[in-house]
């Protein structure tokens, strides 16, 4: 491999390596607990960005794909008796149906007015899901399986869900299909031009997408053997799916990922003790990240980083600006918020 | 059905009708000068409702009063908020993400502010009057909900006289047509967007008050509207008063007459449906419908 590719795939597989490893240490179940919700997010999350980061599709509504994801699952394994291995693909299949069915009226909304329609389609879902027989209505479904629980099966099971939702990132966005997705972030019409369909691209990045989360919200089914409508419909889930990139860095393929830690730290550290405020808090991140730096973490760390070589450069007595092209990096870790964002 | 169900429905789906434009019109205004897509209109909606029980309980005005007071406050409210956080958005003639996602973020704080203030049991304010009614032959009319169509109606039409007939009216038109131009021939675009801001605000806060009278709330309160009020404008087409009035018009009587075959609890999803059946049928609104009947014609 060359020193690029390197860069690329070498951090990624060693965080795999290691996180594979981990239990074998013996770590305490309820760290073990917090990686697995962690990477359940963070699928969700890397999910989301596909259609909010790269396409610039906001939606609202993602927590539609984790309820259809978790309840296809819960339904295959507890009624269909399903293994479940192939109840989770059954369940990413169904919600990626579902962003198609969703996606055909609400992509002829562009941008913002598609964003509230999501609101419109999660809202309406939760409702028909509350009211329907077969989800066990209001009350929740409760999913049994034969085999005893296993902890260390559902860490891998999520890890390597993530791991998929990763390299599917990873692909995404060093291929035409990415690139596509990006034009269409930056000029619908622009795009149009030159040969992307924007309508078949983010139905397609939707579906992904909803596979990805629908897998998500069946593994989390599977781990927390109840689920309830308003749990997995929720609004609060959309919400936190979106965060996740937002905090981390939009449109980049580390960001997710980043954000999918930060949210699931505080998810279980914070959340455990203040259960009134989350939300309150996640507002409050999201108002200080639109206003003060909207790259997120990772734009916050390239700022850093620039600052802290301007000031050597001043030192060395250098007035030269960096003028190595950062492209290869830029997809990964973000470029920052120059003007061009 | 019959011809006093049917004639009951419509007065009803007319009195909806008042309400959902008032709480669609400060969203319009928003939108038409600043560009923005104010997620947070269910937050302040929620304010104005809960500001106007206070109102209601401790000083005892009666609860259109009490709408109707709730207007100015939140109208500086909205303004506060425009120079403390819309401001420093980047300008932009389309509708961008960072605003989407502030509004947003804004909209999560009110309603978790609104959950540390006054907690999550559901409110509801009641007055002697809160049952009463008034039959005219054979139609009931719920007197609460005339009084607050009256409000709502007075209120829009206010807003109407506002922008067709004075100085303010015409610069805000201006910008909504054209916030550049409308620098260059010395508009102050800074000052009109905060009032502008205010005003809508304003109008969520009057349209939460007045719903509040009567419906019961809780800090979630809004969201359930704030679809609504999105498939009224784009029912309505975003640029005019009384488009939102048609739009609103259209969602009442499409909600009030699917009662009739639906159950009641899905009935969000009726919006939703009304908003996908437009989407694809005629994308432009019924704005466009009009424009293409007149080019037949």
């Amino acid at each position: 491999m060359t020193g690029a590719r390197l860069r690329i795939f070498l951090p990624p597989i060693a965080l795999l390596g290691v996180l594979l490893l981990l239990p074998a240490f013996g770590i305490q179940p309820n760290a073990v607990r917090l990686l697995f919700v962690t990477f359940v997010w963070m699928t969700a999350s890397i999910a989301w960005n596909l259609l909010g980061g790269f396409a610039g599709q906001v939606s609202f509504g993602f927590a539609v794909f984790y309820g259809v994801g978790a309840y296809a699952a819960a339904i295959l394994i507890d009624g269909g008796r399903l293994n479940p291995y192939l109840a989770l693909v059954a369940a990413g299949m169904t919600a990626a149906i579902a962003s198609v069915l969703i996606g055909l009226p609400t992509f002829r909304l562009r941008g913002p007015y598609f964003a509230i329609a999501t609101i419109g389609v999660s809202e309406t879902v939760r409702v028909v899901a509350t009211n329907l027989e077969f989800t066990g209505g209001a009350s929740g479904y409760r999913i049994t399986e034969p085999r005893p629980f296993n902890q260390a099966e559902h860490y891998y099971t999520a890890l390597i869900v993530a791991a998929l939702a990763f390299a599917v990132s990873l692909f995404i966005s060093r291929h035409k299909f990415g690139l596509g997705l990006i034009a269409i972030n930056q000029d619908e019409d622009a795009a149009a031009d030159t040969g992307v369909n924007p309508f078949v691209y983010k139905l397609k990045a939707h579906a992904v997408a909803a596979f990805l989360t629908g897998v998500a919200g069946g593994v989390f089914a599977r781990y927390a053997a109840f689920i309830h409508p308003n749990g997995v419909f929720g609004f609060p889930i959309s919400v936190q799916i979106l965060l996740m990139p937002v905090i981390g860095g939009l449109g980049t393929v580390w960001g997710p990922v980043i954000g999918g830690v930060v949210i699931g730290v505080i998810e279980e550290e914070i959340v455990a003790y203040f259960p009134q405020v989350h939300l309150l808090i996640y507002g409050l991140l999201l108002i200080v990240i639109v206003l003060f730096e909207p790259g997120g973490i990772l734009g916050a760390i390239r700022r850093l980083q620039r600052w802290v070589r301007r000031i050597r450069d001043r030192q060395a007595g250098k007035r030269t600006a960096d003028a190595r092209s950062k492209k290869p990096d830029e997809v990964l870790w973000g470029a920052g918020s120059g003007p061009g964002r | 059905m019959t011809l006093v169900d049917f004639a009951n429905l419509l007065v009803a789906a007319v009195l909806l009708a008042g309400i959902y434009a008032v709480m669609s019109v400060g969203m319009t205004v928003i939108y038409g000068v600043m560009k923005i897509v104010n997620l947070a209109h269910a937050g302040f909606m929620m304010l104005g409702a809960y500001f106007a029980m206070e109102l209601f309980e401790r000083l005892h005005l009666d609860p259109i009063v009490a709408a109707l007071a709730v207007f100015p406050i939140m109208a500086i409210v909205g303004i506060a908020v425009y120079y403390l956080l819309v401001r420093w958005l980047p300008q932009s003639d389309k509708p961008t993400l960072p605003s989407l996602l502030l509004m947003f973020g804004l909209w999560l704080v009110l309603q978790n502010l609104g959950y540390v203030i006054w907690g999550n049991e559901d409110r509801s304010i009641f007055t002697p009057r809160t049952f009463d009614v008034i039959h005219a032959g054979p139609i009931i009319l719920p007197t609460i909900r005339v009084y607050v169509f009256a409000a709502g109606a007075g209120c829009v039409l206010l807003l109407e006289a506002l922008l067709n007939w004075t100085w303010f009216g015409r610069a805000l038109r201006a910008l909504v047509q054209n916030r550049y131009a409308g620098q260059i021939v010395g508009v102050d675009d800074q000052k009109i967007a905060s009032l502008t801001f205010g005003l809508g605000i304003g109008f969520a806060g009057l349209a939460g008050a007045l719903l509040a009278s009567l419906y019961s709330f809780n800090p979630d309160f809004g969201r359930p509207f704030l679809i609504r009020a999105f498939v009224i404008i784009v029912l309505g087409g975003l640029e005019s008063v009384s488009g939102v009035a048609i739009g609103a018009l259209v969602l009442a009587l499409v909600e009030s007459f699917a009662i009739i075959w639906l159950p009641a609890g899905y009935q969000l999803a009726v919006s939703f449906g009304l908003l996908v059946v437009v989407l694809i049928v005629l994308p432009g609104g019924i704005a466009s419908l009009i424009g293409r009947v007149r080019r037949l014609a």
